[in-house]
């Protein structure tokens, strides 16, 4: 059976554990940072921090791998296989019976040939370097995907496209055929040869030819010898010829093709006996395959090249018609006639074995740890199409349906370290009932948001999973990044996103402190169009408001501006510390030539400048407690409209002088207003 | 395939921490020389120092990141007794102390904040046994810390780590390196009470009787028991499942179902350090015998070792160790245990993972 997987042993161009001991923290996705530290804890030996005894500086090793995932070829193999992966879920729900079961089939071979293309572009890379090195990297990669395809194909042969009638002889003829094609470009070679049966592989190709069931193409081969048309050769063409094909017979019955191939063996038996072929050796060793000769196999194995290729192949001429769950009779011996010639057995044949043994939960184990990299790939599509077959069976195994989950998940954690593949990892989430959800928060929390573009797509996805508390998350740690970065604008619009009230306070103060100072507004666009989100806060309302004061005075509708500003004043909307703006605003639309504010509006600026100076004349003298001013408040009264900075603050010789000027032109609006209105008329 | 890349830190004492911003973008070290650096990637894949200051006045022991929702904030621990906040000024590369936490009156040797959900705050342990919670007074003003909550372990203490589940009450796990095996278990639980607006002791982890180095929750992703792990004489990883609040189901009154999901006797007497991967799915720990160890739990919950780092015995000095993909031949080389040697074409050179082909380059500075 199919060992542990041991765990690996990785040595790293560091000190030796003789100097120090290693220590390592993790970093994104699968990346270490690794670094000596003393051997014994810090604390222990090194409590003073001036001792700096120490003169040798160490290094920290940034360790990362999986990176194999990467490299376009496989990112290629990666967005191939999620495009058919995502389809797939949704047939699951949406189809169910034969069609669901067709498109399963389908996927399976799908899965198979975007392998098939990854190693065909791996296998031209790897034509095209001259670099050894990368030619042996290269190299490697395509035995791995090699390997996957040979597992895969076996396990949908087992367990995916089952044959019916149990002929599943035929099936894994094909999957030798495809994956082992030595004999037939020798036969190529032989046919191009002038003189074939000169030709050093003749009988070689001949031979593996035959044991693969290639039977058209060994009769082509024997047709070129130059004795074809002497008894023996006929005979043996006579033989291949009447060799029961299951593929021709598709109308029988299982019952009925054994009779026939039993009979056609007895008479290759007869034959045989007969001694009919004695003349050529070789072809005597033909009709001993035909027989299904034990010892001839054993002599032929190595044109088998592995056990599990003797095992279709002595099958084909011993057993045909054997039934797909005694397969595993024939294995060891198979496997005993490699070992005996000093094959050692490893992953692939443990894997293998353990999938002609139906085990498919080793076969799973096996291959989602022992094929490199791209392990987790081939586990979680596999497993994924194995458990919508329902061949993993949650009810037989304690883990149950979880398997096909952490496969999926595990597959995850590789795309997840990648730049650009993680978007494919959030589709497979998706489809992960149990955990995917947990770990999509958690992977969001941790993608780094290296653009606007980026945080806006990662809010999408987001928002469209209802994972509102990321999205708000996302929003402010953009909001904080822009307004560290002296960008208000952008952060402000951040923070209206996430409803951040005490953060869009802060910066609205922000705002109306630049514009007292410097008397204008920036970022116009984001305050013109801010809507209802402006009433997220008292002051950003008033933001707002007194934006639109100003868009009205410029439009010269001063009737409106007029009427906004006193109703900013009276609603107690503005913080206080900018009173003595909104007043002074006030003052060119006291000076008009006609007249705009009526002797009721008048009345009530006058009481709003009666209370500043009130307010001012009373904190002033009494002002002991300087420091509030530079106390920072908290978001709490922050957010109650008038912060305590602005409540004690000392108006400057400028401003009263304003004030005075600004109580002056009142006294003349109204007298003008009253003589106006006529509300007093004379006697 | 493993791909490795030195970095030279350049610090001129031994590095005690290593800590990495949560988008993996930005780290920061802390070392002995009392400075703390901070790096950051590159587009390239490169880090480069942005930072560098002295940050106490002894060795500083840990460094850790605030959530980025606060900003770009670190928080340092150190032998002088102190634990510091530091903010990196807006649009500089220069990091400010926005506040010096002196409540100790010993050496410090863990700071950690909470988890973002809690708001800003920050756990501190020291050696004489006490726990600190602090909690920024105004997250937009990071120069004022109020200290919260303040409880006596009875023991030394030498790490903590805070739970991140945001559906249980907070819970801080302490370790203690005191010595004596006969002091009592040496891994505590403390379990905030909003009723009681305390922290309360509400499990000892008597199994631990050796001196603990280090702590670490793993991250909850939506497991229904926590996982901690713990560096002692052995590795042991704990799960524990929250009681529900049923008496019939717990009768002692326990608040967790401890299980002991690991033990591994494996860094030759002492294990220094733990540390989690994002998702909590892979442990690394660290120790005597000089080795990296990573952990993982198969879909049985089984732990198991699955690979060991082991330095090479090169010096580490100022050289740059560049490694890529596709580049022979390599040092990181697996030992040649894998698998069987078939000779059969096909199949002859897939035997177990790859081992990686690295390319090393020395340049030296």
């Amino acid at each position: 059976m199919a060992s542990e997987r041991e765990s690996e042993e990785i040595s790293v161009p560091l000190p030796s554990s003789e100097d120090a001991s290693l220590q390592a923290t993790w970093g994104l996705g699968n990346q270490l940072f690794v670094y000596a530290a003393d051997r014994r804890p810090a604390k222990d030996t090194n409590g003073e921090g001036s001792d700096m005894g120490h003169t040798q500086s160490y290094d920290i090793l940034d360790l990362r791998w999986g990176q194999d995932m990467h490299g376009p070829t496989t990112r290629k193999l990666i967005n191939e296989s999620h495009s058919v992966f995502v389809m797939l879920q949704g047939q699951v729900t949406s189809l169910s019976g034969s069609a669901l079961y067709n498109q399963l089939k389908e996927a399976s071979r799908q899965y198979r040939s975007i392998a098939k293309a990854c190693s065909l572009e791996l296998q031209l890379l790897m034509s095209n370097t001259v670099d050894e090195g990368e030619r042996e990297y290269y190299g490697n990669q395509v035995e791995l995907l090699e390997t996957m395809q040979i597992i895969w194909s076996l396990c949908e042969i087992l367990f995916i496209d089952i044959a019916p009638g149990e002929m599943v002889l035929v099936q894994l003829l094909n999957w030798v055929r495809w994956h082992f094609s030595a004999g037939r470009e020798m036969a190529q070679d032989v046919i191009n040869d002038e003189i074939p049966e000169e030709h050093p592989a003749y009988w070689e190709a001949i031979f593996r030819l035959l044991l693969q069931g290639e039977i058209e193409r060994v009769r082509k081969l024997l047709s070129l010898h130059s004795c074809s048309q002497t008894q023996p050769f006929t005979s043996v063409e006579e033989l291949l010829k009447k060799m029961p094909q299951w593929g021709n017979l598709r109308t029988v019955s299982l019952a009925e093709f054994d009779l026939k191939w039993r009979h056609w063996r007895e008479e290759c038996m007869r034959r045989y006996e007969e001694g009919h072929f004695t003349a050529f050796a070789e072809l005597e060793r033909v009709v001993q395959v035909l027989c299904g000769d034990m010892l001839v196999f054993s002599e032929l194995k190595d044109y088998c090249e592995t056990w599990y290729h003797l095992l279709i192949s002595r099958l084909l001429y011993q057993n045909p018609t054997v039934r797909p769950t005694d397969l595993a009779f024939h294995v060891q011996a198979c496997m005993e006639e490699f070992q005996r010639a000093g094959h050692r057995m490893g992953h692939v044949d443990n894997i293998l074995q353990a999938a002609l043994e139906f085990d498919l939960h080793q076969v799973i184990k096996d291959s989602s740890t022992s094929l490199g990299d791209r392990s987790w790939w081939f586990g979680a599509h596999l497993t994924d199409i194995l458990h919508h077959c329902g061949q993993i069976d949650s009810q037989k195994l304690p883990f149950g349906s979880n398997l096909r989950e952490y496969l999926l998940l595990e597959y995850v954690a590789g795309l997840m370290s990648h730049h650009s593949l993680w978007q494919v990892g959030v589709d497979y989430l998706d489809h992960c009932p149990v955990f995917g959800k947990e770990h999509m928060k958690l992977y969001i929390e941790n993608l780094p948001l290296d653009s606007e573009r980026k945080a806006n797509k990662l809010i999408h996805i987001c928002e469209e999973r209802d994972l509102l508390e990321q999205v708000q998350s996302i929003c402010k740690i953009m909001g904080v990044r822009c307004s560290q970065d002296g960008r208000l604008g952008s952060a402000l619009s951040w923070f209206l996103r996430s409803k951040d009230v005490p953060a869009a306070t802060r910066l609205t103060e922000k705002f109306l402190q630049d514009y007292k100072e410097n008397g204008n507004f920036s970022h116009l666009d984001l305050l013109d169009h801010m809507g209802p989100t402006m009433l997220l806060t008292q002051q950003l309302t008033f933001l707002g408001k007194y934006r639109e004061f100003h868009r009205m005075y410029q439009e010269k509708d001063l009737k409106g501006a007029a009427s906004l500003l006193l109703s900013m004043l009276t609603a107690r909307a503005a913080p206080r510390h900018f009173w003595v703006t909104l007043l002074m605003d006030a003052l060119p639309l006291l000076e008009t030539p006609q007249v705009i504010l009526g002797t009721s509006q008048t009345y009530e600026l006058m009481h709003c400048l009666e209370e500043l100076t009130q307010d001012l004349t009373r904190n002033t003298p009494t002002s002991t407690t300087p420091s509030r001013a530079s106390s920072t408040p908290t978001p709490q009264s922050a957010g109650t409209g008038v912060t305590a900075a602005g409540s004690s603050q000392i108006l400057s010789q400028r401003d009263l002088e304003k004030l005075k000027l600004l109580r002056l032109a009142l006294c003349r609006n109204l007298s003008r207003s009253i003589v106006h209105e006529g509300t007093i008329v004379p006697l | 395939m493993f791909v490795a890349k030195s970095i030279a830190v350049d610090h001129k004492d031994l590095i005690h921490d290593v800590s990495y911003d949560f988008h993996g973008r930005r780290m920061a070290t802390c070392s002995s020389d009392q400075t703390v650096k901070v790096w950051e990637q590159g587009d390239d894949g490169t880090w480069h120092c942005t930072a560098s200051w002295k940050t106490h006045s002894g060795s500083v022991w840990r460094v850790t990141w605030a959530h980025p929702e606060f900003g770009q904030v670190l928080a340092t621990c150190s032998f002088d007794r102190t634990a510091a906040v530091w903010e990196k000024e807006a649009g500089q590369n220069h990091w400010l102390k926005r506040t010096s936490l002196v409540d100790s009156r010993t050496s410090v040797t863990d700071v950690k904040f909470a988890p973002k959900h809690m708001g800003l705050q920050l756990a501190t342990s020291s050696a004489d046994g006490i726990i600190r919670i602090y909690e920024a007074v105004d997250v937009m003003n990071l120069s004022n810390w109020s200290l919260q909550h303040e409880f006596n372990c009875h023991m030394g203490c030498s790490c903590l780590t805070w739970n991140t589940s945001r559906v249980h009450p907070p819970l801080i796990a302490m370790g203690s390196d005191d010595p004596n095996p006969s002091g009592g278990p040496k891994v505590k639980l403390y379990e905030y009470s909003e009723v009681q607006r305390k922290w309360n002791k509400v499990e000892a982890l008597s199994v631990v009787s050796d001196a603990v180095h280090d702590i670490q929750f793993a991250p909850n992703v939506g497991r229904s028991y926590h996982l901690l792990a713990v560096a002692s004489k052995e590795l042991y990883i704990f799960s524990l499942k929250p009681y529900r609040k049923d008496p019939a189901s717990n009768p002692q009154g326990n608040k967790f179902e401890i299980r002991q999901a690991g033990m591994f006797d494996c860094h030759d007497s002492q294990v220094w350090r733990v540390s989690w991967n994002v998702i909590g799915t892979i442990l690394v720990s660290s120790g005597a015998d000089g080795c990296v160890r990573m952990w993982k739990a198969n879909y049985l919950g089984n732990w198991k070792c699955i690979s060991e780092l082991k330095g090479d015995g090169t010096p580490g000095e100022g050289h740059a160790a560049v490694a890529q993909n596709n580049q022979p031949p390599g040092t990181l080389a697996a030992n040649g245990s894998m698998g069987a040697n078939n000779n059969s074409s096909s199949s002859n050179a897939i035997r177990g993972v790859q081992m990686p082909h690295l390319h090393r380059s020395y340049s030296h500075t």
